[in-house]
């Protein structure tokens, strides 16, 4: 809808600058409002079009507000259409004028065509106006009972709307049930498809105020729902089969043939035309798959070609949205696309931003076998008149290079490269050249001779500037004017403008003064007054560092500039793996374009539906996170994740977490929901076995947070009594958990009925508590549950922190116990396992 | 779809907003057109490209069409590939409306426009994107206003693709099978890339509530039936097919069976990356004599039967920025010299099997040339040709039945044309 009244828009002369034409419209439109002669519909039709037009060339026409509604009193829906429009823009502005309009509104919602009654009640929805709620419950009521269909799906996404006038009007007049019904029992398609998404809506914003919200969001992904759904996916439409195939994603399934039979029976929709389906269903291959290695690696191959097919036909947009998904499998498992490479070969008029995700996925797939040919054809874009895409096919080159296959050919290319003379190639090679001589030194001759020979004067960008003199300074003793080229350089300081550079050149000049000390000291002595003269900080610390260190020693001064050399094996990765795991929970969506978790670009309060939310730990990690690696590793490897992960959000969020994947939930004492779980409120336990012969595990250091070595518990334990308000932040935890040393570990079994109950973690969360345990951090999919847990003494503020990792498909836990009170801590465990083993069981 | 949109824009070559529809109220139109007037004038930054920008807590995914950019924003996060495809739905819906999408049918047709957003998407939720059934919404052209005061119906329907009552005086199908080749070249000869994507393009003019069912000459499918002996036999790499086409049942028994939507749409489209000889092949040389003269000879030779024939070949040369005064004689065809694309476009209507044809060119330099010379142009030799009657994939319909309970009998028109796709010879 246009906005109301753009002032700042420039009119044209030819428009209608406004007050004069809106007055001559509200007299015109007077006139004909009480008129019953024939033919007055099509004069109301031309002046309502004009009206409209007004409004949406930004001329504010509020003014004929009531003319509008009072016209409005007609059979012809083309009218009470565009009525309907102009209501609905200006309602929210005028809400006095709004209450005008609910009147006639209210009697269309009861009108006999269905058309109008839809539109009618789609309006009244949209008012969006806080003090008209009361009169939308009864509209609403009745056109989800409504016997056309139309009217039903209006009336659905209507009560979402309502939601988010008025979330507690929506709760109390219960329709979300009504809704719910609908979904299992509505004949209508796209009605079932609305109720979906207004109850993933609604029930996830919800969840966190209500338990009943939060069960009926797990109901959603129940068994029963989802055959419900995956049975009839057919007759939905290609929009509606992309949000059903996601809620799809989510289902936990029970074991391996139930995930075969869902797989077969949506391999179909691989073959549909639209790309949004096709990638829906391969986020729910991909996720269904992932704690079965070898299944998982043959879809990888099932979806390649419709993958491939996407990114070649279609529009550009398409290909970048696919290509960049293509991406992040490929860093999954690059070797699915290895043998297809050329496909991402880059088409000389593809738009730019196609071609830049196609030059990464080249970097991304080379291999042994295939480097060559990848880096002659990038060696081709290098020439390319279009010099962003030049650059980028540069710094592939050198990206694959570091990559390790066949160095030989590719420095070769990169050598060319300085010589093809182009300012901006020269650029990227020498950055490139650098980051390979700081790898394989062994290649330093062959770079050098031909870094020697390019003038300093053509090299202009600072990167490649700083890139130039680091290696003058590295390799001043196989380069013979190098401290020439320096003195030169430092002539010119006042015009060098980076600081960057100057930070090396500083250095250079000083690699070079202990190898050609005769050459280079004239030069020494000018870099280091003029750093010392500096306006820039670091530069000036860094001289005056390195002329108090020449004072106080040379040969010291040596050893700190000029170090053995060491290659470096591996450059950092910049995003860590826990990030790209959670851009694979996010698959198709745009946390993958932006390659960034959603919680970094979305507020609270527009995450999607079924992003967890803070409130039960309802993670969805863990498990699938790293197929490749065998359970018990894959849990271990994820402690730090999960640990990680809750400081990181404090970071970002502060207290309120607002999980996206992840998230630690937080039990204060005044929660409604703790105070009626915790029934038991004080446990204790008599004087347990002597700890005395626990497992020779106590000893063993935790390899991974374990920083101080464990002492062996107190032969006789006292007994322990636990506070069952007990609160512990997870910054607090987790600083804990790094301090404390290892008190117990310790291995058990699981009795059949706590397996079977522990369907997701919150199950479990909610009995432990009951104990007077809480729960910190939570995550994992069948068979693999990882829990953090934390208990505190009744009487004082001594912690226990509890590590618990529980294969459901083995039965078995494993614990690792950390304690303020280490003397305690087999009190505790044995606390800990009578919890777990009454899980189930009650 | 993960999240929903917040609102859908159409705006202007300058990125103002022509018109807009709010879903959701979170977004709004001061915000959207004050970013994006300054985000489209970016334009040699290659960032500013991508069809998927962030600012200040909202996602822009737009698409640009003629003279007009189709927005969407959103502040969730939502699937980009489901709502940059919905842009493009929206594009061919608009298309059907106006004939053409530009600022200026826009500008005509607000009415129209504000109840099509109305009736796509709701609250930012995709609805209904068929444009025929769309219709059925849309009440503003008057004289369509007697057709119906039913309710809308294609809802009711198991078939939401397909509204009922649909009459024709002569029911007729055509069936258009279209293959383009797509082909890359290195300058030294070699065939680096190629593929081939097919589409079986369907007009329908069908009364009621017809029953298709297609064969074609499917590799799996003969064999099954042990008929492999018979005609050529294909093997497509990936299919993917409109919504109508019953996929269980294709997987089933290969049967390809749908009740076709009205008008035209994509039955069903394919791909196959078997290596394929170029079907036009285009050898060039260039002399540069002196500093002042430059001479292109070009061959152009067709490499299929003789009995096949492309029509409307062209062949775009790339020639130096700075050339003048073209010289140019072919021995088939007509060239043009388009200083716009630095290039000649060498034009032949009628180009058999078997055949080879020369271009020789000579163009005038400047003596004097800048100090820095500009970045040398590495532009491919590109070819855009049509061969009707023949695919490069051997496909065939061996069959279209049409049924319907009315028992008329249909017309089934089927067609075969290849056509250049990304046709690139990187050769001068």
């Amino acid at each position: 809808m246009a906005p109301p009244a753009q002032s700042q828009r420039t009119q044209s002369p030819s428009q209608p600058s406004g007050k004069g034409e809106v007055s001559d419209l509200k007299t015109q439109l007077r006139q004909l409002a009480g008129s019953r002669a024939p033919g007055v519909d099509d004069s109301k039709r031309e002046l309502f079009k004009k009206v409209i037009s007004y409004m949406t060339i930004g001329i504010d026409v509020s003014s004929v507000f009531g003319e509008m509604v009072m016209c409005s009193v007609t059979p012809d829906i083309v009218l009470k259409k565009m009525c309907y429009l102009y209501v609905g823009n200006y309602a929210k502005v005028n809400p006095d004028l709004a209450l005008l309009t609910i009147n006639f509104l209210q009697r269309d919602c009861k009108d006999q065509d269905p058309m109008i009654r839809g539109l009618a009640l789609r309006s009244l929805c949209s008012l969006r106006v806080a003090n008209l709620v009361e009169y939308l419950v009864g509209p609403l009521g009745l056109g989800l009972k409504d016997s056309n269909s139309y009217v039903r799906t209006v009336a659905v996404i209507g009560v979402l709307k309502l939601y988010h006038i008025s979330a507690s009007t929506c709760i109390d007049e219960e329709f979300p049930l009504t809704l719910k019904h609908l979904m299992l029992n509505d004949p209508d398609a796209q009605v079932v498809a609305n109720c979906l998404t207004a109850l993933q809506e609604i029930w996830s914003a919800e969840a966190s105020n209500s338990e009943d919200a939060s069960r009926e969001r797990e109901a959603l992904i129940s068994k029963p729902v989802i055959y419900y759904f995956l049975n009839r996916m057919r007759v939905f439409s290609e929009w509606a089969q992309c949000i059903v195939l996601e809620l799809v994603g989510k289902y936990v399934p029970s074991d391996n043939n139930e995930i075969f039979d869902i797989m077969n029976l949506l391999e179909d929709r691989l073959q549909h035309a639209n790309g949004a389906v096709v990638l829906a269903t391969i986020k729910v291959f991909l996720h269904l798959t992932l704690s079965m290695n070898d299944v998982h690696q043959q879809v990888y191959e099932r979806i390649k070609a419709p993958l491939l097919t996407l990114v070649s036909s279609g529009s550009p947009e398409q290909s970048y949205a696919v290509l960049s998904h293509l991406h992040l499998l490929v860093m999954r498992a690059p070797f699915i696309f290895a043998s297809d490479y050329k496909h991402f070969y880059c088409q000389y008029n593809e738009p730019s931003y196609v071609k830049k995700l196609k030059l990464e996925m080249l970097t991304a797939v080379a291999n042994e076998s295939n480097t060559y040919e990848i880096v002659t054809e990038l060696c081709e874009y290098a020439a390319n008149v279009d010099i962003p895409i030049a650059r980028e096919s540069i710094r592939a080159v050198g990206k694959i290079a570091l990559q390790q296959y066949d160095v030989n050919a590719i420095v070769d290319r990169l050598l060319q490269f300085l010589e093809m003379e182009k300012d901006y190639v020269t650029a990227e090679a020498l950055v490139l050249v650098k980051d390979l001589l700081r790898k394989y030194p062994q290649w330093s001759h062959d770079c050098i001779a031909v870094v020697g020979s390019i003038s300093s004067n053509n090299v202009q960008e600072p990167k490649a500037k700083a890139a130039l003199i680091w290696m003058l300074g590295e390799y001043s003793q196989e380069m013979h004017d190098a401290p020439y080229i320096l003195e030169s350089l430092i002539e010119n300081w006042d015009d060098e403008h980076s600081a960057e550079v100057r930070l090396h050149l500083v250095t250079a000049v000083m690699k070079c003064f202990f190898k050609r000390a005769p050459e280079t000291q004239k030069a020494l002595g000018a870099a280091l007054s003029a750093g010392l003269a500096d306006f820039h900080q670091d530069v000036h610390d860094r001289a005056l560092f390195y002329y108090r260190l020449l004072q106080y020693n040379a040969s010291v001064a040596e050893s700190v500039v000029n170090p053995p050399k060491q290659a470096v094996s591996v450059f950092a990765d910049t995003q860590s793996s826990e990030i790209k795991d959670r851009i694979f929970d996010e698959f198709n969506s745009l946390s993958v374009v932006y390659q960034k978790p959603s919680y970094m670009f979305t507020d609270k309060e527009h995450r999607g539906p079924f992003e967890f939310s803070d409130e039960l730990g309802n993670l969805s990690i863990g498990a699938e996170a790293a197929e490749n690696v065998a359970p018990a590793l894959m849990v271990e490897a994820n402690d730090k994740d999960l640990l990680l992960s809750t400081s990181e959000k404090e970071e970002i969020k502060g207290p309120a977490y607002n999980g996206s994947a992840y998230s630690a939930p937080l039990y204060d004492a005044s929660s409604p929901s703790v105070s009626s779980l915790s029934m038991q409120s004080e446990l204790a336990i008599s004087n347990p076995i002597s700890a005395g012969n626990a497992s020779p595990s106590i000893f063993a250091i935790d390899d991974l947070l374990g920083l101080v070595p464990a002492t062996a518990p107190a032969p006789l334990p006292p007994q322990v009594k636990l506070n069952s308000k007990a609160a512990l932040d997870p910054g607090t935890f987790q600083q804990k958990w790094r301090q404390l040393s290892l008190a117990l570990s310790q291995d058990f079994t699981i009795s059949p009925q706590g397996v079977a109950a522990l369907t997701t973690p919150q199950t479990l969360l909610r009995h432990m508590q009951g104990h007077s345990i809480h729960c910190i951090a939570s995550g994992g999919q069948s068979p693999n549950f990882k829990f953090f847990f934390f208990g505190q003494k009744a009487e004082e503020s001594s912690n226990y922190l509890v590590e618990c990792i529980i294969n459901t498909s083995s039965a078995k836990a494993q614990i690792k116990i950390k304690a303020d009170d280490q003397t305690t801590s087999q009190a505790f465990s044995d606390l800990f396992q009578s919890a777990l083993s009454k899980f189930g069981s009650s | 779809m993960a999240g929903a949109a917040s609102a859908l824009f159409l705006l202007d070559i300058k990125g103002r907003v022509l018109i807009w529809r709010d879903y959701r109220g979170d977004v709004s139109s001061v915000q959207a057109e004050r970013f994006f007037t300054k985000f489209i004038e970016k334009e040699d930054d290659p960032q500013s490209q991508d069809p998927v920008v962030y600012d200040s807590g909202v996602t822009y995914m737009f698409i640009q069409h003629n003279n007009v950019y189709l927005m969407a924003a959103s502040r969730q996060n939502c699937n980009a590939a489901s709502l940059l495809l919905f842009l493009h739905r929206l594009v061919d819906v608009f298309k059907y409306y106006f004939e053409e999408l530009e600022e200026e049918s826009l500008r005509d047709n607000f009415v129209v426009v504000y109840e099509l957003l109305d009736e796509i998407m709701d609250f930012g939720f995709p609805q209904f994107t068929e444009a025929k059934i769309l219709s059925e919404f849309i009440k503003t052209d008057a004289y369509k206003m007697e057709v119906t005061q039913r309710p809308p119906m294609a809802v009711t329907n198991a078939v939401s693709w397909r509204s009922e009552g649909i009459q024709y005086k002569k029911n007729e199908v055509f069936l258009d099978v279209v293959e383009s080749v797509n082909i890359l070249v290195n300058s030294n000869g070699q065939i680096i890339r190629s593929d081939v994507v097919g589409a079986l393009k369907m007009r329908t003019y069908l009364s009621g509530m017809p029953e298709c069912k297609l064969g074609l000459n499917d590799k799996v499918l003969l064999e099954a039936q042990g008929r492999t002996s018979k005609g050529k036999a294909i093997d497509l790499d990936d299919i993917k097919f409109h919504q109508c086409v019953r996929l269980a049942r294709f997987e089933n028994d290969r049967t390809i069976s749908f009740i076709p939507p009205d008008g035209a749409f994509d039955l069903m489209t394919y791909r196959l990356s078997t290596q394929v000889k170029p079907l036009i092949w285009v050898e060039a040389q260039v002399e540069k004599h002196s500093r002042s003269r430059i001479e292109i000879t070009v061959k152009a030779r067709s490499q299929y039967k003789d009995r096949s024939t492309a029509t409307n070949v062209e062949i775009e040369l790339p020639v130096p920025s700075d050339a003048t005064n073209p010289n140019v004689r072919t021995s088939m065809g007509s060239a043009a010299y388009a200083p716009e694309n630095d290039a000649l476009v060498w034009k032949i209507k009628s180009f058999p099997g078997n055949k080879e044809y020369m271009l020789r060119a000579e163009f005038s330099l400047p003596s004097i040339t800048a100090e820095e010379p500009a970045p040398e142009r590495k532009a491919p030799i590109r070819v855009k040709f049509e061969i009707p009657y023949f695919t490069v994939s051997g496909i065939q319909v061996r069959y279209l039945k049409i049924i319907e309970k009315s028992g008329y009998h249909a017309l089934p028109w089927v067609r075969y044309i290849t056509k250049a796709g990304e046709y690139e010879l990187r050769l001068m």
